[in-house]
């Protein structure tokens, strides 16, 4: 064992160990200031934060683990707990292991600092939520925990950073002169039946320590037996150790926290006072947020707040965001007039972009404002209790509710809130399914369409319903393909959905700050970069090849056409004012023809085909495919190709007009128009279904991982385009 | 193990307000591991103490907290009514 840690030559590392809810992170936050940054480790979507603290003056590297009630770990998520604290992750273990406990609930929180015990790292204890000790009306003997323990215990209000200096010092403390918690003694066959599972693999070259054996046989289905590999080799010897565990009349399924437990009881004994009643307080709240009616009042009053700041309160800022970006774009579009290609990549790439990323901002900071306080109220465990029943049969749970909401605003802050699911396999439903919530952008494609075809034929009231239906058709498919994902494709193994019911509390301005700081710097940094590549790119395939010649060739076309109407030099005067009408029809249509030969219209002429089957034009597939980074571009993108100009928004008159009026130009369907019904329809039902947001795919590249994001993209796209062409092929034969 | 010989119930299946002393848990059941890390244990005594408005999670008082779980989990644990 090595002696006291020498940081002089590298700084020492400690490591954040603690059940869900515990305060790790209001902890981790006061030791390291906001000196901190997300860890990402490949194959696991949690998120681990390290940060910086100083003790002394040496630099300690502190790492805050997920929240876990065992070291029992059934997916890679759950797995890196106890990764990190072996060493498996790249990294040497920690020097030492800071165990965050709720002093309130201190016997189950003591499983994990038992089992980490069998580690044999140093560690300190630390008995948080102090203040809600004597609430309880409990009391503590910290000094004897300690005895019993055998390292320091230190009791903190880490909300309010009552206690934070004593830890520092104790932390500092324990780096010179290491403390360990003894292992717990395992009757004879526990060490046994974990000397068979060691032996057996040693033969394979294969060297699991002690814990991770025990582990491999405790865990019914191990996360760790995936990563040693030899399967056929491990299961019967994991099959004779659990022989021998039964044999001695324990359930191998619980025999570790069996065994855990009754070591734990003896270590507290007399160290507890008081009969831990449940607080009156919250009793009686509950009464009334988990009543069936009240409750359910309640809780649709909430979702109402949150959902309404997204869809309406944001909007006024992000129309801020906006006008900014083209005031920004009018400033320095003029001092790059002379380079035209330079001059649009930096205003309709580069500016444009970052616009595109800064306008998610708002909404994203709204709903971590919203979650903050909703967790730290313990308010979102009730809504969750509330909500569970309507979704646990498709794979998702209670916690789904707030991020499947936010999609209906917006997919970004949806994918991100998901982090409040902390099961692995349930949070990744969550994500995936959110991106079919009908979101903002969606609405104006719906307006535009349904205002132009259905509300003349069919009059407002079935308009109204039809926009009113458009909002569930993503929710509709979604929810039986997250049926059928959990079923048959998913292969992480379902968790019980354990829901704590914390104490009511009130929530600190100081945490909610952090979140929302926290959330909105990881989305600029990690997905904004994405999201503005991925305009850039776009940008570029609209604008080249762009030669010369289709602007004066346009222009000649236009000037012939209109000669006939009036006077050669009136239609020249005209011209040569680039404010009058006859120029800007000018302009559009030159735009539609760059637009027609831009390598994205040339791929969307190209690609026709694959939509014919949905009745789309080529002009409907090149904004069809234009739209794939962002579906709200869809109405300019339309404006341009059918010569209008950028400028149009769903409501215009203009536009209605014109695609009611479209017609087929050549193929079969020559003479007959383009937007029938089924078209419409189909093209609506594409837009529900399709996931056209490069910003959404960046988002859940950076959640989960790029395979997932190009995953979701696909089978999105291919579920739209299924969609859209039975649509046009069952309508357009009634 | 040892078995009463009144049949056990399952905790999914017992009464809002009713207390009980929890008697076994499903074996080689990760899950089941899962419900005995959280103290779900033989001996242990627990109590609904409230059931959601739609009839599931069913909300159990362990040692003056409170944990919820979803009926088809709480069925993994045997239980013996107490007074
Ligand atoms: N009463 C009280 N509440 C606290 C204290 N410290 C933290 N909390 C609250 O406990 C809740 C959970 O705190 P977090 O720091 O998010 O807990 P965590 O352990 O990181 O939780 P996970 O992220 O789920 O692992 C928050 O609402 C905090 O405000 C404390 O000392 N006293």
């Amino acid at each position: 064992m090595t002696a006291a840690v020498d940081t002089k030559k590298r700084p020492a590392r400690i490591a954040l160990l603690g059940n869900p809810n515990t305060g790790k992170s209001t902890i981790f936050n006061r030791l390291t200031g906001l000196r901190q940054h997300i860890a990402n480790y490949p194959g696991i979507t949690v998120e681990m934060k390290t940060g910086a603290m100083l003790v002394g003056d040496q630099q300690v590297e502190v790492l805050d683990l997920p929240g876990a009630y065992s070291l029992a770990a059934a997916s890679p998520d759950e797995r890196v707990v106890m990764d990190a604290l072996d060493g498996r992750m790249g990294k040497r273990p920690p020097d030492l292991i800071v165990c965050v406990l709720d002093a309130t609930n201190l016997k189950r929180n003591l499983l994990l600092v038992s089992q980490a015990a069998e580690l044999e790292i140093p560690m300190l204890v630390v008995l948080n939520q102090w203040d809600a000790v004597k609430r309880n009306g409990l009391r503590i003997d910290a000094d004897l925990l300690a005895d019993r323990l055998g390292v320091p215990v230190v009791t903190t209000v880490a909300k309010r950073g009552g206690g934070l200096e004593e830890l520092k010092k104790a932390i500092s403390h324990s780096l010179d002169e290491p403390r360990r918690i003894p292992r717990i003694l395992w009757p004879e066959f526990i060490d046994e039946a974990r000397d068979i599972v060691r032996n057996g693999l040693e033969e394979t070259g294969n060297d699991v320590t002690g814990p991770e054996a025990l582990r491999m046989i405790f865990d019914t289905d191990s996360a760790f037996a995936d990563k040693i590999g030899h399967r056929e080799k491990l299961k019967p010897l994991l099959k004779s150790a659990r022989d021998r565990i039964r044999s001695h009349g324990m359930n191998p399924a619980s025999a570790e926290p069996v065994l855990h437990y009754r070591h734990i009881e003896a270590v507290l004994d007399g160290v507890i006072e008081g009969d831990g009643m449940v607080a009156r307080t919250r009793d009686s709240v509950d009464a009334l947020l988990l009543n069936r009616f009240w409750g359910s009042l309640i809780f649709f009053a909430v979702m109402y707040v949150v959902f309404q700041s997204l869809y309406a309160w944001a909007g006024p800022v992000m129309d801020l965001i906006e006008a900014g970006t083209g005031w920004v774009q009018d400033l320095v579009s003029p001092l790059l007039e002379g380079t035209p290609v330079l001059q649009s990549l930096v205003s309709d790439g580069i500016i444009a972009g970052v616009g595109g990323v800064i306008v998610f901002l708002p909404q994203i900071l709204l709903l971590f404002f919203f979650i903050a306080i909703l967790e730290d109220t313990g308010y979102l465990a009730r809504a969750a209790f509330l909500m569970d029943k309507l979704f646990g049969w498709c794979g998702l749970n209670g916690k789904s509710f707030v991020p499947l909401l936010s999609g209906y605003a917006c997919a970004i802050p949806g994918v991100m809130a998901a982090r409040t699911l902390e099961d692995p396999k349930a949070r990744l439903t969550t994500i995936l399914m959110t991106p079919f919530m009908s979101c903002s952008a969606r609405l104006p494609i719906y307006v535009l369409l349904i205002g132009a075809f259905v509300e003349p034929v069919y009059g407002p009231l079935v308009a109204g319903w039809t926009l009113f239906l458009m909002h569930f058709v993503g929710a509709v498919v979604a929810m039986p393909m997250a049926w059928f994902m959990n079923r048959c494709i998913l292969k992480i193994k379902a968790q019980p959905f354990i829901l704590e019911m914390p104490d009511y509390r009130v929530p600190t301005l100081r945490n909610v700050t952090i979140r929302m700081w926290e959330r909105g710097r990881a989305f600029l940094i990690q997905a904004g970069t994405v999201i503005l590549s991925i305009s850039i790119i776009v940008w570029a395939l609209l604008y080249f090849p762009r030669p010369d010649e289709v602007a004066a060739k346009t222009r000649e076309a236009f000037i012939a056409e209109k000669s006939s109407a009036m006077p050669a030099d009136a239609l020249a005067a005209e011209l040569a004012n680039p404010e009058s009408d006859l120029s800007h029809k000018l302009d559009h249509r030159i735009g539609g023809a760059y637009i027609e030969q831009s390598y994205l219209g040339q791929f969307g002429k190209a690609v026709q085909p694959v939509f014919d089957p949905a009745g789309f034009d080529w002009k409907i597939t090149v904004g069809v495919l234009s739209s794939f980074p962002a579906r709200e571009v869809i109405i300019a993108t339309m404006g341009i190709i059918y010569n209008l100009g950028a400028d149009v928004d769903e409501g215009s008159d203009d536009l209605r007009s014109i695609i009611a009026q479209e017609k087929w130009h050549e193929g079969p369907r020559k003479g007959q128009p383009v937007y029938t019904l089924p078209v419409v329809i189909g093209l609506m039902v594409f837009f529900a279904l399709c996931m056209q947001c490069g910003a959404t795919v960046a988002v859940i590249a950076k959640e989960l991982s790029w395979k997932w994001a190009v995953a979701s993209f696909a089978t999105m796209t291919v579920i739209a385009w299924v969609a859209a062409v039975l649509i046009y092929q069952i309508g357009s034969r009634l | 193990m040892e078995v009463n010989a009144a049949p056990l119930k399952t905790l999914g299946k017992i009464a809002h307000g009713q207390s009980v002393e929890i008697m076994e848990i499903s074996s080689d059941c990760g899950r089941a591991g899962r419900l005995a890390a959280l103290g779900f244990l033989p001996g242990r005594r627990v109590r609904i103490s409230r059931i959601a408005p739609l009839g599931d999670p069913i909300s159990i008082e362990m040692d003056g907290q409170e944990i919820s779980l979803r009926r088809s989990e709480a069925d993994l644990i045997g239980v013996k009514e107490i007074a």
